[in-house]
């Protein structure tokens, strides 16, 4: 038992070895992790066409053309005739970045799965497939700059998807 | 000259080529693939379609999906590249693979199994750069110098001899300010830059003559000619030329 116990203490150093506790009181500026649940980030919609907010990469297939919104999903621009281009709608598809169409079927990531849908009707995506884990997971563990202080993961909140520069009471973690 | 080697391997691969539908007998624009019913894509993206396969490029590996049941994408090999990869770029039956630091070299004449044909290590001025197009014999690229990018005190346009696509020999350059993605309809080409869409004469394929600048108010990221008009990434949307006259596009509207 004493030796479990011993064991058990000696992982916990181990687990804390790379989050250096250095406690002094007060507040500092640190990253602070954004979460989202799994369940959101796997909703998918068509919604109404919307104001662009930050403008992605373009695709072009016949009289469409897509328009990614950063991390969002993308505008669904249709050319009515005679060059008339309008939004017609806006897929819903969290954390999208990358689109790619062959045939009547557009590929695009969400989160770390790749899903296709069917763009039989272009300004109508079906949903028809979603690969699992295609790509790695973005739930990240530490903010993208060393030699700084960060509030510790809790993935009780769900996976971090960003990570937002606060004032916070000093955090326990640091890389 | 080696130099120059080295920033063209690495714009290459820093790009995603721009398919072309094809749609309009006659019109060559951007077209290094010829896969039927593919659409268009802009530059600096991670996804491609080649025949009835999708290549994907995450920050340390390249996976083929096999579309030929285009409902059931099927998982058919992952290939680890490096890291910090960024982009994708198919030209002719090879796959350039960017990093920020190395461009990777795959054949893909056996499509389910890249084969690592060579790596051209960017000297440490180069960290990232911009698009390149190429078709045949001839390549432009932009070479942004106000980014990670380095490469000196001017951003240029360089234009590339890829007869041997391995041995890239640059054969000029023009200097232009901030320029981003850049796409040819014909024998005109369009530099997207900072302030306002580029258009140049090439005519005479390794010397393009600079035409004029429109919209400087814009900031373009990006351009694809797509028969008669030419879709464009601004920075708060998307815009549209009727390019009809390929020397001369009309603005058409803007989409925010």
């Amino acid at each position: 038992m004493k030796i479990a116990i011993l064991i058990f203490i000696a992982f916990s150093f181990v687990a804390c070895e790379r989050q250096s506790v250095n406690e002094p009181s007060g507040t500092v500026a640190a990253f602070v992790p954004v979460y989202a649940k799994i369940v959101d980030v796997q909703t998918i919609e068509l919604l109404q066409s919307q104001a662009t907010v930050v403008a992605g990469k373009i695709y072009a297939y016949n009289n469409f053309v897509y328009q990614n919104e950063m991390q969002k999903g993308f505008h669904i621009i249709k050319n009515m005739g005679a060059n008339n281009f309008q939004k017609v709608g806006f897929l819903k598809v969290p954390f999208c970045t990358e689109i790619a169409i062959k045939g009547n079927y557009l590929y695009c990531n969400n989160i770390n799965d790749l899903v296709v849908f069917n763009i039989t009707d272009p300004a109508n995506p079906l949903f028809v497939k979603r690969v699992k884990e295609a790509f790695p997971v973005i739930n990240q563990t530490y903010p993208p700059v060393s030699n700084t202080a960060f509030q510790c993961v809790d993935n009780s909140k769900g996976i971090v998807t960003n990570w937002e520069r606060k004032t916070i009471p000093t955090p326990k973690c640091r890389r | 000259m080696k130099h120059f080697k080295q920033i063209l391997f690495c714009c290459l691969v820093c790009t995603h080529l721009q398919f072309s539908c094809g749609k309009d007998a006659g019109v060559s624009s951007n077209q290094a693939t010829a896969s039927v019913g593919v659409g268009t894509g802009g530059s600096m993206a991670r996804f491609t379609i080649i025949g009835n396969y999708l290549y994907t490029v995450d920050s340390k590996n390249l996976k083929v999906f096999s579309i030929a049941d285009p409902v059931n994408p099927i998982l058919k090999n992952t290939v680890a590249i490096g890291f910090e990869i960024e982009t994708i770029y198919p030209f002719k039956d090879k796959l350039f693979i960017g990093s920020t630091s190395a461009v990777y070299i795959y054949s893909i004449s056996n499509p389910e199994q890249p084969a690592r044909l060579g790596t051209a290590i960017s000297p440490n001025v180069i960290r990232r750069c911009d698009p390149v197009i190429a078709r045949d014999t001839v390549a432009y690229a932009t070479l942004r110098t106000n980014s990670a990018c380095g490469g000196g005190p001017q951003s240029i346009l360089a234009v590339y001899d890829v007869k041997n696509i391995q041995n890239p020999i640059q054969k000029t350059f023009l200097n232009i300010t901030e320029p981003y993605g850049l796409g040819f309809a014909d024998s005109t080409l369009y530099v997207a830059t900072k302030n306002g869409l580029n258009i140049y004469n090439i005519n005479t394929e390794y010397n393009p003559f600079f035409i004029r600048n429109d919209r400087s108010q814009d900031w373009f990221y990006d351009v694809i000619p797509f028969g008669n008009v030419l879709i464009c990434w601004v920075k708060d949307g998307v815009l549209f030329f009727d390019i009809t006259n390929r020397r001369n596009p009309v603005f058409i509207s803007k989409i925010v």
